[in-house]
């Protein structure tokens, strides 16, 4: 079938409907198989497939890698590292991945993944110990199956000209009746479900308590009809937090400094009842397609090259101490950073490992009073 | 097997039975419990929120389909009865639109709905608002809106086609023995269009009911559909097999509808004639 002679036909007005039913089907198989095909195109070559949360899939990090390797690694997205879990428990195999210090343990069980040889990482020996020594990873004397690599906070980022504070900074904030359908969370409950315990009063340590969960949802629940929006994706809520949507909303450290750098009136608050802290790094499945470049992307992100932009642009702790080299202690003060991450990571309250059943049970708990109930 | 029956068997049955399957499983942590219950059936229809999501999905997307025939019925009655040459290019431009991806036309209408969208940025030049409208955004009207645009190809066409076979000549008798435009139209084009009609309401009422991505994107917390609460079901909530029992009491309450609505039109239509 010829293209032109269609469009002949077309102009002439001489189009039967059997011809155009067949251009539409022709258009329509052609609309689907192309993705496909760019699909493929994109993923050939033997770049190492880095499966992370949107943010990370950029050049500035994987400048190392590009200089060995001469290409950027493949990059797949998840919203939330409860998601990427079960997609990967779903037959996707990817070369690397990004979960945080809570659900190592849980990824670790799963069984999808590898330990990683250490030697092979050329920056291995300027990463911070304290970072490699958690629950779940070397700590126990056992492999070390995540290699650290950024480090953060959880908190509020508000409008220093729109949010009217009462008092202290205080997670109240995203409480406030006051700026009701004016506040934003983050969807998963990785971060809400966490920020709700420590809102609610609830220690860390008795989380998975029947009362802890009855207290939490209950704040939960109250907070809900003053969202505008749930979402994973954090450019919505920068957006929003840009153009006066939202006047407050609970995000990571990069919403914030991102924001500040385009000149928009923005505070990452330090709440009085403490942050939620926590430390995320990568890991290798099991099944790595690309092994040696999965090195190189950990070895990547690992380089003070990637660390400097992770501090200068993001806001985020990076785990290689000569990063912090590159900047004087008033600047790390004032992104609220330091250059001892436990300062920082205990002076907030720091995310502990639990269950399978707890996290199912959290996020379906979530979820429904997400949906209002 | 011919290819056909291969084809489906392959595609739509073996799926279909791996769903039904898991449906009367249960999630185990992060396997199945394969024994048979029908556990997640109780459940969906006793817990309330399953019930809230699938009214408010049947709602939605009940509205949105209703929207987008009134819509596209008027579009396509011109290009059958008014337009007389290059009718085909006419159907081309009027679906040009619907060429592009999915995602990107929700993505657009939400630019168009934005708080500094081009609704409310437009009626704030005007000076008919000083605040721009939160309601357009992150709302079941955002998701109505969006879906019937969406959509709108899939009524055009088959309208067009049921409309275009229309015999004139029988428009022509009802001028001639005294009917005026109005009275033609109800007496003999809409009766002779509902095929059209009714295949336009199947074609969209059917898939917007499980619509995830607009309502994800668009929807905020009181727009979240049914689509939404399965996919979470197998993603971040982790269980299969209610998120299979879920799209599985969908698909039946789809079917119960659609004969509802196939019977009730039977019946006007016999009325009628």
């Amino acid at each position: 079938m010829d293209v032109v002679d269609q469009l002949g036909a077309v102009r002439e007005g001489k189009l039967s409907r059997r011809k155009f039913t067949q251009g539409l089907l022709a258009a329509g198989v052609a609309m689907t198989t192309l993705p496909v095909s760019a699909r493929r195109a994109a993923a050939s070559g033997d770049e190492a497939t880095f499966f992370t949360w949107g943010g990370y899939d950029i050049p500035e990090l994987f400048k190392p890698y590009e200089a060995k390797n001469g290409a950027l690694p493949n990059f797949s997205i998840f919203g939330g590292s409860e998601e990427a879990l079960t997609k990967m428990r779903g037959g996707f195999v990817v070369d690397v991945s990004h979960p945080c210090n809570q659900a190592l343990p849980r990824w670790v069980a799963s069984g999808l993944f590898q330990p990683i040889d250490v030697t092979r990482l050329s920056n291995w020996s300027d990463v911070m110990p304290e970072l490699v020594d958690l629950p779940g990873n070397a700590a126990d004397g056992g492999n070390v199956w995540m290699a650290p690599f950024d480090w953060g906070q959880t908190s509020v980022t508000y409008r220093t000209d729109m949010f009217e504070l009462e008092g202290e900074e205080s997670w109240d904030m995203l409480w406030d009746k006051r700026y009701a359908n004016r506040l934003g969370s983050l969807a998963s409950g990785a971060d809400a479900w966490w920020c709700g315990a420590i809102k609610a009063g609830v220690d860390f340590a008795d989380i998975a308590t029947d009362e802890a969960f009855e207290k939490i949802a209950a704040v939960m629940r109250e907070q809900r009809p003053l969202i505008r929006t749930y979402t994973d994706d954090t450019t919505t809520l920068e957006q929003a937090l840009s153009s006066g949507e939202m006047v407050a909303a609970m995000t990571w450290n990069s919403s914030a400094t991102l924001l500040k750098s385009e000149g928009v009136p923005v505070k990452f608050a330090a709440p009085k009842e403490g942050a939620l802290t926590w430390v995320c790094g990568v890991v290798i499945h099991k099944d790595a397609p690309n092994l040696d470049r999965a090195y190189d992307v950990i070895d990547s992100l690992l380089s003070v090259e990637s660390g400097k932009f992770m501090i200068n642009d993001y806001g985020y702790g990076h785990s290689n101490i000569k990063s912090f080299d590159e900047f004087d202690a008033a600047t790390l003060q004032d992104l609220g950073l330091s250059k001892n991450p436990f300062e920082i990571l205990e002076a907030g309250h720091f995310q502990q490992p639990q269950s399978q059943d707890w996290e199912t049970r959290m996020n379906e708990t979530f979820e429904q009073i997400k949906a209002g109930f | 097997m011919s290819p056909t029956l291969a084809i489906m068997t392959v595609g739509i049955l073996v799926p279909f039975i791996i769903l039904l399957v898991i449906s009367f499983w249960t999630r185990d942590g992060f396997g199945f419990d394969t024994t048979f219950t029908t556990n997640n059936y109780v459940r969906a229809w006793s817990e309330p929120i399953f019930g809230a999501l699938l009214q408010r999905s049947f709602w939605i997307s009940g509205v949105a389909t209703l929207v987008t025939v009134l819509l596209c019925y008027p579009m396509a009655y011109y290009v059958a009865f008014h337009v007389h040459r290059n009718k085909m290019m006419w159907i081309i431009l009027m679906t040009l639109p619907f060429w592009t991806s999915y995602l990107l036309r929700v993505f657009a209408w939400k630019v168009i709905l934005g708080y500094e969208g081009v609704i409310n940025s437009g009626l704030m030049t005007v000076g008919l608002i000083d605040q721009p409208l939160e309601f357009l955004l992150y709302s079941q009207e955002a998701v109505i809106i969006t879906l019937a645009h969406a959509w709108a190809a899939f009524a055009i066409l088959p309208l067009y086609v049921s409309l275009e076979k229309i015999d004139k000549s029988l428009l022509e008798a009802a001028t001639d023995l005294g009917d005026g435009p109005v009275a033609r139209f109800f007496r003999i084009t809409l009766p002779l269009s509902m095929p059209g009609v009714i295949a336009a309401c199947f074609l969209i009422f059917i898939p917007t009911t499980g619509d995830y991505i607009t309502p994800a994107l668009l929807g905020g917390p009181d727009g979240a559909m049914i689509g939404n609460f399965i996919q979470l079901q197998f993603g971040r909530v982790n269980n299969w097999p209610m998120g299979a029992t879920l799209s599985i009491v969908l698909m039946l309450w789809i079917s119960l509808i659609a004969l509802v609505f196939l019977f009730i039109t039977r019946k006007a239509q016999e009325k009628i004639a």
